[in-house]
């Protein structure tokens, strides 16, 4: 059985937090050192998105949008949405990216697609600013249930950091994940109620949408800052529990996974 | 008893040779071993042969804190296998490794850097990848930019770095990371001569500190320069382990043996010309006319060439090259009309050219051979990889690392110090 003991290992957590951050950093200001606009580019995303479904599917398929502006009920989904999908778009290449480092450093080598994710809280908090200047553009008001958006952030962070996970570690050793993940990513964003909302969805397919633990966060963050109601208590609790089992079941295979790195990549 | 600071038992690697599998092999063989199968037998009989390379195989041996180790081998013996498991970048197949302490690999430098990144800002998350955190950082961050000697670019994006630049940073980064155990994996070829002196000089002030130094390279006198033993890996196995001075001799004996039986065969490679006029044997010989692969410095050497002539050439002219393996031509010598050249050759001959009080620096040499026409415009043999020869120096191990001199050639000199009578008053 191979083992390894060290006697003394002096690097502390606090080391690693720290590389976790310069990673984060280095990603963010990658992407946007020499653009004129920066981090601006943040908003672009979303706010384009917003704008083209609320032509195709307000404006021309007349998706009802339960009593608030479309665009603002479309937006609160897409921050999250995009957050989700460009964190995984991005972390299952990172390990195979950052190869260059994988085989000649030693550290726990989730710290890479968690700099992917991290790099992509910093766009995420740009497009919520511009979420609180929608808000002010359509009248749309903080409700009493606002603070359980930060539970739905909480149950996203988890769910993408765990996919995030798992699609990086076996893209490691079968790169045919990465086009897997990014035609997936497309399909996933119509199987969430991003564009619609979930009552509006038929029923016959609630079921399969309830499976799909994206929809009670984009619904969550929905009712938290659009509609200041109480989120689905039950659907919360069933997609908690998955995101959680998602969780737990990537970070053992990933670091199952991790000592083979070095030398499969 | 100095404690251990790194210890193999029967450490073995084996790496997966060929394609990499495909995901039905690994759905297959999830399938087997769910089974309780054995893996490779079953692919075997499958008829699916797995094939798979020892990178290293039982390898035991043990370094005291406070030692430098030289790794030698030829490519592909495994030297940067045991550097990978050292560093925990990769897991041994089976055996033991432990490490004791901080570890810090110098595989590639700058590994880490982000390029549209300003230096200072890579050599935070240079340190950081090595456990620094930022605090640790602040307090080198000065001596890290003067030891690579990067002032001036500091803040600017590291793509605008020259890649000696880059390496220097690197290198910097990592020897200021408060390590335990450095490893060096033939990363001094970067960077210009001062540079890889100091860095050398660096390592040394790192194994005195009582810190831990593996050191990978093809340079023998680098690596009696810094390290007391010597571990020489084969095919995947120690060959040999023990005093440096001794396992270096061993080697490079071997080496140069391995070299002049395929003589024949490097003279037949990377060989140019028109072929009317060609060296037929070429022999490095010292004073007294013996083939010798090694010669002190001061000594005279002797480079004697046997040619064979298609058919008569009027003036050929023959040219001997020394050529410093790792930073290029020292000098390039001519027979001349005027004295030594002969006026017309046909059949067999040799020539000889005798450099004496040899004032090479000790390291490794390699010889290139011309034959031209009287005016060296066109060439009748070039014999780009010649034989080598080494200059071994005469304070052997650490000791020279203090030598006065440094550079390509010993030139005899004198330093004279004059005092100024009285420094004069500034006006």
């Amino acid at each position: 059985m191979p083992q390894r003991t060290d006697r003394a290992e002096r690097i502390s957590p606090a080391a690693y937090w720290e590389l976790l951050m310069n990673l984060t950093r280095r990603e963010v200001k990658g992407r946007y050192s020499q653009s004129f606009f920066g981090i601006a580019w943040a908003i672009a995303q979303p706010l384009a998105t917003m704008a083209v479904f609320t032509i195709v599917f307000s404006r021309l398929a007349k998706m009802p949008s339960e009593g608030v502006p479309y665009p603002i009920f479309a937006y609160a989904a897409l921050v999250p949405w995009f957050f989700f999908s460009n964190s995984v778009a991005s972390g299952t290449l990172s390990l195979v990216t950052y190869r260059n480092i994988v085989t000649k450093t030693y550290f726990p080598r989730e710290i890479i697609p968690l700099a992917q994710v991290c790099s992509r809280l910093i766009d995420f908090s740009v497009a919520a600013v511009l979420y609180l200047a929608l808000m002010a553009y359509y009248h749309v008001s903080l409700g009493p249930w606002a603070w359980t958006s930060l539970l739905f952030f909480a149950l996203l962070m988890l769910f993408t950091v765990g996919v995030t996970f798992a699609t990086s570690a076996i893209d490691v050793f079968y790169r045919d994940v990465n086009p897997v993940v990014q035609i997936g990513l497309q399909l996933w964003l119509y199987l969430t109620p991003v564009a619609y909302s979930l009552s509006a969805a038929p029923v016959r397919f609630r079921l399969f949408l309830v499976l799909n633990p994206l929809s009670a966060i984009v619904e969550g963050f929905r009712s938290a800052m659009v509609f200041g109601r109480a989120p689905d208590w039950q659907l919360t609790a069933i997609s908690a529990a998955m995101i959680v089992g998602v969780f737990v079941i990537a970070f053992v295979m990933f670091k199952r996974m991790d000592k083979y790195f070095a030398d499969v990549i | 008893m100095t404690p251990l600071a790194i210890q193999l038992e029967s450490a073995s690697k084996r790496y997966r040779a060929g394609r990499s599998r495909t995901l039905v092999d690994l759905v297959a063989s999830n399938v087997d071993r769910l089974r309780g199968k054995d893996q490779d037998v079953h692919s075997a009989a499958r008829g699916k042969i797995d094939a798979t390379l020892w990178a290293l195989r039982d390898v035991s041996f043990d370094v005291a804190e406070g030692a430098g180790l030289g790794v030698i081998g030829r490519n592909g013996a495994g030297k940067t296998t045991l550097l990978k498991l050292i560093s925990r970048v990769t897991w041994p197949t089976s055996g033991v490794v432990r490490v004791a302490g901080r570890v810090v690999s110098l595989i590639e430098l700058g590994a880490g850097f982000h390029p549209e990144l300003t230096g200072r800002e890579n050599v935070y998350l240079g340190g950081g990848l090595f456990g620094l955190t930022r605090s640790e950082i602040d307090r080198q961050f000065d001596r890290i930019v003067a030891f690579a000697e990067v002032e001036r670019l500091i803040d600017t994006p590291m793509k605008r770095f020259s890649s000696g630049l880059y390496a220097r940073l690197g290198f910097s980064v990592a020897i200021h990371s408060n390590p335990d155990i450095v490893l060096v994996d033939e990363v001094l070829a970067v960077g210009d001569a001062a540079f890889r002196r100091r860095a050398l000089e660096a390592l040394r002030q790192i194994i005195n500190d009582g810190k831990t130094v593996l050191f990978i390279s093809h340079d023998m006198w680098n690596v009696r320069r810094l390290c007391d033993r010597i571990l020489w890996l084969e095919d995947g196995r120690v060959r040999a382990y023990g005093p440096a001075g001794e396992i270096a001799e061993r080697y490079m004996n071997e080496v140069n043996l391995a070299a002049l039986a395929n003589q024949g065969v490097t003279l037949q490679s990377h060989r140019g010309g028109t072929g009317e006029l060609r060296y037929t044997a070429i022999d490095v010989n010292d004073e007294g006319g013996r083939p010798v692969t090694a010669l002190a410095q001061g000594a005279t050497l002797i480079v004697r060439a046997s040619y064979r002539a298609e058919k008569p050439i009027e003036r050929p002219v023959f040219q001997v090259a020394i050529i410093d393996v790792d930073t290029g031509l020292v000098i390039t010598t001519a027979t001349s009309a005027r004295s030594d050249s002969p006026d017309r050759v046909s059949g067999e001959g040799a020539v000889e050219c005798r450099f004496a009080n040899m004032p090479l620096r000790p390291r490794q040499y390699a010889l290139r051979l011309t034959i031209t026409d009287s005016h060296q415009l066109a060439s009748y043999d070039v014999v780009t990889a010649g034989p080598r020869f080494s200059v071994v120096g005469r304070g052997l191990g650490v000791d020279s690392l203090a030598d006065e001199e440094d550079g390509l050639v010993s030139l005899p000199f004198e330093f004279r110090h004059t005092r100024a009578a009285a420094a004069a008053p500034r006006s």
